[in-house]
């Protein structure tokens, strides 16, 4: 690249302290409500008292529990369909020749451009309408595998681009039939992307309000009881609740870094 | 000697050899899943918009009533109004804000790029209620800013808190990390050398962005403002919690709809307008990207 | 020639209004290194898949060993192939890339060990076999690619312009190993290349193709000697290739204008007086002496010319000629040859049957 000029240079800094700026806009309000978390005073913690109290408080809980497994199930749920269904779509997508292929790609994003709130209110009346079903957790799962599937499309397409399918030819003159080669050189060498696609799901829908509330009512999930408690004012547990699930996305998005590394670095790709 | 394999010669496993039918296997079971679970339902609640609600529940009797009330009565006119230029706001700020940060990370970010993009992204993971929480929790009245003001023996600052300023922030912080991984997209595909041949042709920097990387990343950024600006319109958590009792925007009184009063009814042809202006906003932007002129070329994957 | 164990009939192949394969029609023996040459675009590597299994002709049969496995998939076919870009499984050691057709296969662990080694042993990588491909240079990658194409004994191997990723010695070396291996396994080898000097040196017989046509077939001292078309003539080979009108036709030989010069040559069939033709002569049969002392042959086609430059290529020299009229001609020949110095003038002249002439192409 050419030598960066005193302007350029000055372009550079500018665009590096908003970066920064950026970084603590997202960041800061996380870190403080963990810290909070911990904190006897919850408008002033300073200086500051340490308790656990607010963890114990959210334990006890009557809905916690039934709350998190069923956020958690609604995330398993979601991941694996949306997985499933995009690692299929763009394997046919970058496998095979077709007049249908620039539609198919915009359905399968297309839910990326509807709000949740449509999604939600959608499905709970078509479901309890049309469909006859009750608003119960299997339901949630399929209203929000129909966002779940677009983020696991993005991220699968993303990395399968970069794939060398010439490999999988290879395959198959040596005599894989498709499927064969799909579970010995396709998979081996893109499985990443789709533990990836599966992680983005799961947290989208184990996290989602506005899709999952609607359609299940008064069963309970993390986000809905969140959501209940922060209706009657902000309540210390809630702080618990959020760096709880914080650190949960985190580890999930480390994992998922360290997937996309490897990624990239070991197995096969074409440079 | 036969050289080859004895392949299946059955019918089925003849129509399996069929690439077309391959493809559709592979691509058919998730179009057919959205076109059910998403097309369907939007298509039904337009239906359900020109009917009736009587004591919680949708009666068949199609009407126009719905869309007579909301289209005249100004209370609505105005929540719709509020909640675009909202949403135009929102989309602006957001805009302005992440183009420079995308630029740097694209250009200069090297084998730290992977990273650093990740880490505005990864925020929006934690979930709407958990973020709306945190940035009350320092906006609000007993919140960070003000608390420290007034420890301080300052005056808080009366805009921040319930206020359409404090909505507008927060509808920044939740959606901005969208519209810096868009136009990062964009500029990852973007050859920056480009710009050293603007310069050597006589261009100065700013001209050298309006004429050659504005225009050739125009897909990608508008890709980001659609992405921003349909949730913002829709936002209903987040005006309602930040908001205060003036800050009631468009979702909010969808959101009730489905609520307390249960007017199913009402409730889908709000949803209608929504998705329609949502539509008309995308198509319009659309139409602004001449796919030649954006330097995409067409190539298939 | 022995019974043919590949037979192409009439294969045509169409993607969208271009036809990358037109009528081709090519048998190839047990025991044949067989080239498919052309440039690219020609479609040498469609016909290639097409054999291989991975694309379907719209048109045409493919026969192996008497089969018709025109529909057949690839994985069917149980041919060897190697590619290009070596194509190795990343995530595979060399033992398991090279053991992956007998896996698909079925065969049993002893007779896979067996098998294995041989190839492995076939190619000299013993030794190496728990090396990952990206442990490997570009040579032996190579020779991991041939042992998996060769590992399971298939009764055709497609090798699909193999060394064109190699540096130019390790080329050098390879074409005359994978001879070799040709010579020594006795099946038949398809090779596809852009390369004529690999095509050359490598191959028994050679069919040229051009945008999907195939311009001739045959062994390769007759394309190379007596080519039937005019590519063919300025592909394979290093030829002069000049354009001219016939002036007059003597019997079998006609008289060319070309820039003012004569040139003598045969006449190509059904051509009169006036027509414009396409003229080649190879460079190595032109003779050049000094001007001076230089005789007059009869019936050769003599021009008058100063010698340009000299370039010396160890065995021959390439003698770049310049005319009166401004064209320039390339003759090779022995290097250092007597008299020849640059700015001397010369005499170039060679027999009219050494050169070939062919009705000029529509420009």
């Amino acid at each position: 690249m050419a030598a960066v000029n005193p302007g350029e240079r000055i372009l550079i800094v500018g665009q590096s302290v908003m970066l920064l700026l950026l970084y603590i806009f997202l960041y800061f309000p996380i870190f403080y409500v963990v810290y909070l978390s911990f904190m006897e005073n919850n408008v002033w913690p300073f200086p500051p008292e340490f308790t656990l109290d607010h963890y114990a408080l959210l334990e006890s809980m009557s809905d916690f529990h039934e709350g998190l497994i069923n956020s958690t199930l609604i995330g398993l749920g979601t991941g694996a369909l949306s997985a499933l269904f995009a690692c299929l779509a763009v394997v046919g997508l970058l496998k095979y020749r077709s007049r249908f292929r620039a539609a198919l790609i915009v359905l399968y994003m297309s839910p990326l451009f509807v709000a949740h709130i449509l999604i939600g209110i959608s499905t709970l009346m078509f479901n309890r309408g049309v469909l006859d079903m009750p608003g119960n957790i299997p339901s949630t799962i399929l209203a929000n595998t129909t966002y779940g599937v677009a983020f696991a499309f993005l991220v699968i397409l993303a990395q399968l681009l970069r794939y060398d399918w010439r490999l999988d030819e290879a395959a198959m003159v040596f005599g894989a039939r498709p499927a064969r080669t799909f579970w010995e050189v396709t998979l081996p060498n893109t499985w990443p992307a789709l533990l990836g696609a599966f992680l983005v799901s799961f947290i989208l829908a184990f996290n989602n309000l506005d899709i999952s509330f609607y359609n299940l009512g008064a069963i309970p999930t993390l986000p809905t009881i969140a959501w209940g408690t922060l209706r009657h004012g902000v309540k210390p547990e809630l702080y618990a609740l959020a760096s709880i699930v914080n650190a949960l996305v985190f580890l999930i998005l480390i994992t998922l870094y360290f997937l996309l590394r490897t990624g990239l670095v070991k197995l096969g790709h074409r440079d | 000697m036969s050289q080859v394999e004895a392949v299946r010669t059955s019918p089925l496993g003849r129509l399996w050899m069929n690439r077309n039918l391959r493809f559709a296997c592979l691509t058919l079971p998730g179009a057919i899943f959205i076109l059910l679970f998403l097309v369907a339902p939007l298509m039904s609640i337009v239906v359900f918009s020109f009917w009736r609600t009587e004591s919680y529940n949708l009666i068949a009797e199609w009407n126009l009533d719905n869309y007579r009330v909301l289209l005249s009565d100004p209370t609505y006119l105005t929540f719709l109004w509020r909640s675009t230029v909202m949403a135009v706001a929102v989309s602006l700020i957001s805009l302005v804000y992440a183009y420079p940060v995308a630029y740097l990370i694209a250009k200069h970010g090297g084998r730290y790029r992977l990273i650093l993009v990740l880490l505005t992204a990864a925020p929006f993971l934690t979930g709407i209620i958990l973020r709306v929480t945190a940035i009350q929790h320092i906006l609000g009245p007993i919140g960070l800013i003000n608390m420290a003001l007034t420890t301080f023996g300052m005056e808080p600052v009366e805009v921040l808190m319930y206020s359409n300023v404090a909505s507008a922030i927060g509808l920044v912080y939740l959606w901005v990390p969208f519209m810096v991984l868009a136009i990062y997209l964009s500029l990852l595909n973007f050859n920056f050398e480009l710009l050293e041949v603007a310069k050597v042709c006589g261009a100065r920097p700013w001209q050298a962005f309006v004429a050659v990387t504005w225009p050739l990343n125009w897909m990608g950024t508008t890709i980001g403002i659609v992405l921003v600006f349909v949730p913002t319109l829709a936002s209903s958590v987040t005006p309602r919690f930040l908001g205060g009792v003036d800050g009631a925007l468009y979702g909010t009184i969808l959101a009730h709809q489905f609520g307390a009063t249960g007017t199913w009814a009402l409730g889908s042809a709000m949803g209608v307008i929504l998705f329609a202006l949502s539509l008309i906003v995308i198509l319009g932007i659309w139409r602004t990207v001449n796919l030649r002129r954006s330097g995409f070329t067409g190539e298939e994957a | 020639m022995t019974e043919a164990v590949l037979q192409l009939d009439d294969i045509v192949k169409s993607f969208g209004a271009t036809k990358a394969v037109d009528r081709v029609s090519i048998d190839v023996g047990r025991d044949e290194f067989f080239s498919l040459l052309g440039p690219s675009g020609s479609g040498k590597t469609t016909l290639l898949r097409i054999i291989a299994g991975l694309e379907t002709p719209d048109r045409g049969r493919v026969l192996i060993n008497g089969e018709d496995v025109t529909r057949l998939p690839p994985y069917a076919r149980r041919l060897g192939m190697v590619f290009q870009d070596f194509l190795l499984f990343p995530h595979r050691t060399v033992a398991e890339n090279v053991a992956f057709p007998l896996k698909m296969q079925g065969v049993s662990p002893a007779v896979l060990k067996q098998q294995l080694e041989w190839a492995l042993d076939l190619v000299h990588l013993t030794g190496l076999e728990e090396r990952f491909p990206h442990q490997l240079s570009g040579g032996q990658k190579q020779r991991v690619a041939l042992a998996r194409g060769l590992v399971s004994r298939p009764s055709v191997l497609l090798l699909d312009e193999p060394l064109a990723n190699l540096d130019r010695e390790l080329r050098k070396e390879m074409e005359i190993e994978v001879r070799r291996f040709q010579i020594d396994l006795g099946i038949p080898f398809i090779y596809v290349t852009h390369n004529q000097e690999e095509a050359l040196t490598m191959s028994d017989r050679m069919a040229v193709m051009n945008r999907g046509v195939l311009e001739q077939v045959g062994p390769k001292l007759e394309l190379y000697e007596r080519p039937r078309t005019g590519f063919v003539a300025a592909f394979v080979g290093s030829a002069n290739r000049l354009h001219g009108e016939i002036r007059g036709i003597d019997g079998a030989v006609a008289r060319i204008d070309w820039g003012g010069n004569e040139l003598l040559g045969a006449t190509p069939s059904g051509a009169g007086v006036g027509d414009r033709v396409d003229y080649f002569i190879k460079s190595e049969r032109i003779a050049i002496v000094p001007a001076e002392g230089a005789g007059n042959a009869e019936g050769h086609t003599r021009l008058a010319a100063r010698l340009r430059d000299v370039i010396f290529k160890g065995q021959y020299a390439d003698y770049i000629v310049t005319l009166p009229s401004g064209s320039e001609l390339v003759v090779s020949g022995p290097p250092a040859l007597d008299g020849l110095t640059p700015r001397s003038d010369v005499v170039l002249h060679w027999p009219a049957e050494a050169a070939d002439v062919f009705a000029a192409e529509a420009p």
